[in-house]
Parts: C-alpha cells; structure tokens; sequence
C-alpha cells in the first residue's frame, strides 16, 4: 500500500496511525502540500481530481476519501477493527465515519485558517467545531456509563481512528478541549494503545516511557 | 492577600474523570489550575503553570507520585517542589522553585479546591452523586432560569425528567459557568442517560436564552 | 507606541516564490500591511499609503516600518552552490514573536518535545556552552553547545553528538548552526523568520541551507516542519503571552543561558514588542 502522505495532515495521520496500531506495512510518498501546494499540481489531480490528500494506491485500487481508506486497511490487516459480524455495529461504524467528516471540515477547517493562512469563515467553523465536539462528549460519556471507552463495542475501531486527529488538534483552531472530559478519556485510551505514533501537536504518552530518574526498587 | 473570604472550596472536576497517573486543566476563579491524580489514586491541584518558562502543567504528564511538566520535563512532587530538572540530572533543584500547591479535598465524587484552605471540609450532600461536568455559555441567571431551579445554600435544586439533581456552578466568566451535576446515587444507567440527554436539552436553551438577550 | 527600534528592524513577510499580484493583506507590528508580487520589477510592501523599504533576500521578501540603521543581516555560509535551500513555508502561531525565537535557541526541550529525534530522555543533560553578546556585530551568540540526538536531520545514519551554534542577529530572527553529517566540516543552516502580526501573534518563516544531496526537496520540508510543529503546540500554552522580561517572573538555570541572553540583549535595545517588563 502507497499512501501520498504530509506530515502535518491529520487525514493522512488517520492512515499512518491505523496502519502502525495494525502492524500494517505502508509505504509514504512525501506530498508538499505547504507551501508547495503539490496536491493541485497536474500529477496528483490526474491521481485524484479531487485535489486532496490522502490517496491510497494499492495495485489497482485507488482510494480518495479517509474513512475508506481505514476500512479498506482494517479490511486486510485487522478485521476485528470493523464490526463485520454484528448488523447495528456496522451501522454504527458507517454513522461514526460520516461524523468523521464534520470534525475535518469544522476542526480542520479552523485549523487551515489559524494556521497555514487558508481562506475561511473561523466563527462558524469553530461554532460547528465546538457543537461536533458537544456531541462526541455525550456520546463517549452515554458509552463510559456502560463500562466502555471506545466509539463502537468493546474494543477500538475505525471509528475512533477516524474521528481522533481532528479532535486532538481542535485547539489548532482555537478550539479548546478544556471541558470534554470523556473526550480526554477516550484520547487517552487511543494514545495508550500498542502501535501508537505521534503526529506533530500530538504527544505521546511520556509516562508510558521507563523512567530514566527511577530508584532502584527496595 | 487573599481575603478570609476566598477561603472556600470550589467544584472543579468530577473524581471519575481524573483517572490514576492523568493530569487535567481546570479553572479557579483566580486562574488557571492543573489537578492530577498519582499513579496510587491520591488527588492535587497546584498552578497551572510551571515556573520555568510558563508552561501549562495540565499538558505534563504525571510519574509515580509526580508531575512532569512536558516542555522541560521539570518533576514537581506532591508538596509542589520541584524535584528534578533533567537538564541537570545530578543537582538538586533549589527549594524555592515551587509550582504552588494548592488544598483539594473530594466529596460527593466531586473535586473541590481551594486557594486557601478553609476551617471546614465541603458539606457532604447525602444520597447525592456527580453525573457529569459542562461549561454553559450563559449567566449563573440564564441557566438557573433555564433549568427551573431554585437556589439553596451552595447548590441549584433542579428535576431533570423527574428525578432530583443539584447543580454546582463555578463561575468562569461573564457568561461561562462551569456546572456539575448531581445525581440521586441509585439511579440506574438509562435514568442516567436521560438525566444527562435532558442536561443537553436545557443547556441549549440556556444558552438560546443567551442570544436572544 | 511600539518601541522605535522594534520599528527600524528588518522583518519577513513573504515567500518570493509566492507573492500574490493581487497584493496580500498582513500585519507587522500590529499595523496593516499589503504585500505585492510583481510581474515585473520589484514586489511592493504599503502601508498606511506610502512604499515601504524593501529587501530580497534567504528566499524571502523583507521590509521595515522604521528606518534601519543597519542593512538586514547575511548568512555568508548560506551562499555556497552546494548547499540545498529550503523554504519551508509559513506557520501561524498565537504566540509571542520573542516567544517563537526563544524556544528556538532551547535544546533542554528535546528530549521531551522532539523526542527520539533530537533527542531522547535517557539523555537529557545540557552541558557547559559558552554565550556571548557580540557588541562588534550587536548579536547574541551561543557557541560549544552540544546535545546527543537519536536522529540529528534528515542526511544523518544513525544517533550522534550534534554540536550547535545558535546567533541572533535581529529581534525577532534566530539562526542555528548544526553538525552537517555528510559534511564534518561543515555547518547546515537552519533559521528562524518570525513575522511580529501582534504582541501574541506571529508567522513564522522558517528557512535552511543544508548540506544533503540524498533527501527530496519535500522531505527536507516536512522534516523542519514536523519539528517545528512539534514547538508550536508548547509555544500556544506558555503564561504569560508576552515574554517577560523581568527575572524574578520566570526561573531560568545554567542551561538557559541563551536564553538568557537574549532577554538582556532585547531589554536593552528597548526590543519590547512580544514583551511585559513587570510582573502583572
């Protein structure tokens, strides 16, 4: 699998992520996507007209929207990450990765504004940002009441993966993650996780580390 | 010089939402605290902010019975001293160098901190637990107003679908309470769920009230 | 009234590569300013209805809203026709302008902030360097630095002992000079352009001039951009904003001394744009 990747792109760290937490071998075409704006250039709307990245080529297959590339890299390296068997999980997946897309476009919108000067109306996007943001912590908090952590079941999804960078990085945008306390919660179960990389603005978990300091055990 | 009467106990977090070995962000009216649990389950609040280069100690990551502050990784101990810098591994840290720690007790499965610790410990209000924590965007007023409730000594009486519930509020702001939610302790989870469904609805609204103001 | 020397300083504020003809509308020391491409001839800088100085230079458009009484700073290592330039592309940060510059001449936050890159935990000590401010050029200098990196830059195989030089050749610029791996010799050149919007908002120009003939363009790229981005998420929550300048406000130890230097350097110079003098 080639992933055209950037580095700073919370879509593409979506694929990078999952591929790590599945042991999944993925290969990084490097896109100057800023300042370069590569992903607008000839050889990569010829890929994808759409002009975005991510893009996944496996062989043939050419995936152009992230929700689908985590399905399809679950699909052959991590089948309990998808909820095959079980009709509502499936559902509830599909509900899940289409929510993904409100955090891209408010979140990540924002994001752009506030950081790589894109053009954008920062108020609204933020507003929808922080009504998305309001949802995920009732959902998470209705999830913990019954002893779970994560999106979908009892164990990690694409789901979780989907909708995990934009949020980690709302406050990019300026959008505080202050008073979500699910939401930390469930950030933390996702950064806890064997297989766990970093992306820039999203920190690994130092206290998972040995500690270079510790006494030796009486 | 805090005053005798900034000697009281605030509802900062819900003591479910801080896990063993986390570090969260909360908010005094003073300013900015970090409260964290140690890896044994033991609560403390100090500034939130580390007296090297200002960094927020609620972005750290605690160790043991210590916060590490995540830019330098400064150790702070429970007292607020500081511990280690690993800079210089083999000095110790001069005693002044401190992050201020604060008095924090937990009731009722909420956190109260305090800036100056006052003669007595937080009411304990019986049969009642936390549910949840929100910030409304709305005056302590709109949201009394919104939630049908009535103000008694420290607290919101409310109903929320039928149940009773008290609402905590830690003014943040103009309009930007930080509110807690109280919940009978027997109540079931799809009671629960709806209590907190209902929460939404009334924030909303709350909120709503707000804009049309 | 910002400080008339913050005002007589050079400052960045574009790419050359990528002025906009239509003009692109910006802020410099809280003023409104509007930065033209040109088809022809040279790209423009207004501002409040009158041209402002100009100079082209690191990949970069620089101007100034003062008169400067010094020609805006060279990096003649930068020059040689080996080396690869970057223009690594701008980033916004709601941040102090000193604020952005000050993490930069920092190594004690490696091993927590880049960590397995520049450097790791089991290594954190900072040894003796040496600082000075060179009243001959009026820069502040770090000299003698020296940090263990699991991954030094992009060209290099595997950890090494980086040796660093840090210089600050203007308020809101810093420079660094770090171990080339394929060149021992040689330094590659990494610099910081910060852009000054407002006292706690700023755009960040980083730039490079490398020694690397393996890595792609666009790996050298997101190389400096991945560390980079790695400090903004510290810079966005440091208290307070602007970067005090009274030393009883924040405690600094011997690893600090760059940075300690430069505090006295822009206290001295009335370089207070970014800055609080008293405790608040």
């Amino acid at each position: 699998m080639i992933l055209y990747d950037y580095i700073l792109s919370p879509s593409c760290y979506k694929v990078r992520l999952l591929a790590s937490l599945l042991d999944a071998p993925l290969e990084l075409r490097a896109v100057d996507f800023h300042p370069g704006r590569e992903h607008k250039g000839p050889e990569l709307l010829a890929l994808n007209p759409a002009g975005s990245i991510p893009i996944l080529v496996d062989d043939d297959l050419v995936l152009r929207e992230s929700a689908a590339m985590l399905t399809y890299v679950a699909a052959r390296h991590g089948p309990d990450w998808l909820a095959v068997d079980d009709p509502i999980a499936v559902t509830q997946q599909q509900q899940w990765l289409a929510f993904s897309h409100r955090l891209t476009s408010a979140l990540g919108g924002a994001r752009l504004v506030e950081m790589l000067h894109f053009e954008g109306d920062l108020a609204a996007l933020q507003a929808n940002g922080i009504a998305a943001l309001r949802e995920l912590e009732l959902a998470l908090f209705a999830r913990r009441l019954t002893g779970g952590v994560f999106l979908v079941g009892d164990t990690p999804s694409v789901s979780d993966i989907a909708c995990f960078p934009y949020v980690a990085l709302a406050p990019d945008g300026s959008v505080s993650l202050d008073s979500y306390p699910s939401i930390r919660i469930w950030m933390r179960a996702i950064r806890a996780l064997p297989g766990f990389i970093e992306m820039p603005g999203i920190h690994r978990l130092h206290e998972l580390a040995p500690d270079p300091f510790a006494e030796a055990s009486t | 010089m805090a005053a005798e009467s900034d000697a009281r106990w605030v509802p900062v977090a819900i003591s479910a939402d801080i896990m063993d070995g986390t570090v969260i962000p909360a908010r005094l009216p003073t300013g900015r605290i970090a409260v964290w649990r140690s890896v044994s389950g033991h609560i403390y609040a100090n500034g939130d902010r580390c007296p090297h280069r200002g960094m927020r100690l609620s972005h750290g990551f605690v160790r043991g019975e210590t916060l590490s502050c995540i830019y330098h990784g400064w150790r702070f101990g429970t007292d607020g001293a500081c511990q280690k810098i690993p800079a210089h591994p083999a000095v110790a840290p001069p005693k002044t160098i401190n992050c201020g720690a604060l008095p924090v007790v937990e009731g009722n499965g909420v956190v109260w901190v305090a800036t100056q610790r006052p003669s007595n410990e937080p009411s304990h209000i019986a049969g009642f637990e936390a549910l949840r924590s929100l910030v409304i965007t709305a005056t302590p007023d709109a949201i009394t107003h919104a939630f049908e409730g009535k103000t008694i000594v420290g607290a919101t009486k409310v109903q929320l679908v039928g149940h009773d519930a008290l609402l905590l509020m830690n003014i943040l702001g103009p309009d930007e309470v930080f509110v807690i939610v109280l919940i009978e302790t027997d109540l079931s989870v799809s009671d629960r769920l709806a209590v907190s469904a209902a929460v939404e609805g009334l924030r909303r609204a709350a909120e709503t009230t707000e804009d049309a103001a | 009234m910002t400080a008339q020397a913050m005002r007589d300083a050079w400052y960045p504020v574009g790419l050359l590569s990528q002025l906009s003809f239509e003009g692109k509308d910006s802020l410099l020391l809280g003023q409104k300013i509007t930065i033209c491409g040109a088809e022809t001839g040279a790209p423009r800088v207004e501002s409040d209805g009158r041209n402002l100085p100009v100079v082209e230079r690191f990949g970069h458009l620089w101007t100034t809203l003062g008169a400067p009484n010094k020609d805006l700073f060279t990096i003649p290592e930068a020059d040689h026709p080996d080396r690869t330039r970057v223009d690594v592309g701008v980033v916004r940060v709601k941040c102090s302008p000193l604020r952005a510059v000050e993490n930069f001449l920092d190594v004690a936050h490696f091993p927590f902030v880049h960590t397995d890159i520049l450097g790791a935990e089991s290594h954190p000590e900072v040894s003796e360097y040496k600082v000075e401010i060179r009243d001959d050029v009026d820069e502040v200098w770090a000299t003698k630095v020296e940090f263990f990196q699991p991954q030094a830059a992009k060209s290099a195989g595997g950890g090494i002992t980086t040796e660093y030089m840090y210089r600050v050749p203007a308020p809101t610029c810093s420079i660094l000079y770090k171990t080339c791996p394929p060149r021992p010799d040689e330094w590659d050149v990494i610099a910081l352009f910060v852009q000054p919007l407002t006292e706690d908002l700023c755009d960040v120009w980083p730039w490079m001039a490398l020694f690397d003939d393996e890595s792609a363009m666009t790996d050298l790229i997101h190389f400096q951009q991945l560390i980079f981005l790695q400090d903004r998420s510290i810079l966005e929550n440091q208290i307070p904003k602007r970067l005090p300048l009274d030393p009883a406000m924040e405690t600094p130890t011997r690893a600090d001394l760059t940075s300690i230097a430069y505090r006295r350097w822009l206290k001295r110079h009335n370089y207070t744009f970014g800055a609080q003098l008293v405790a608040e």
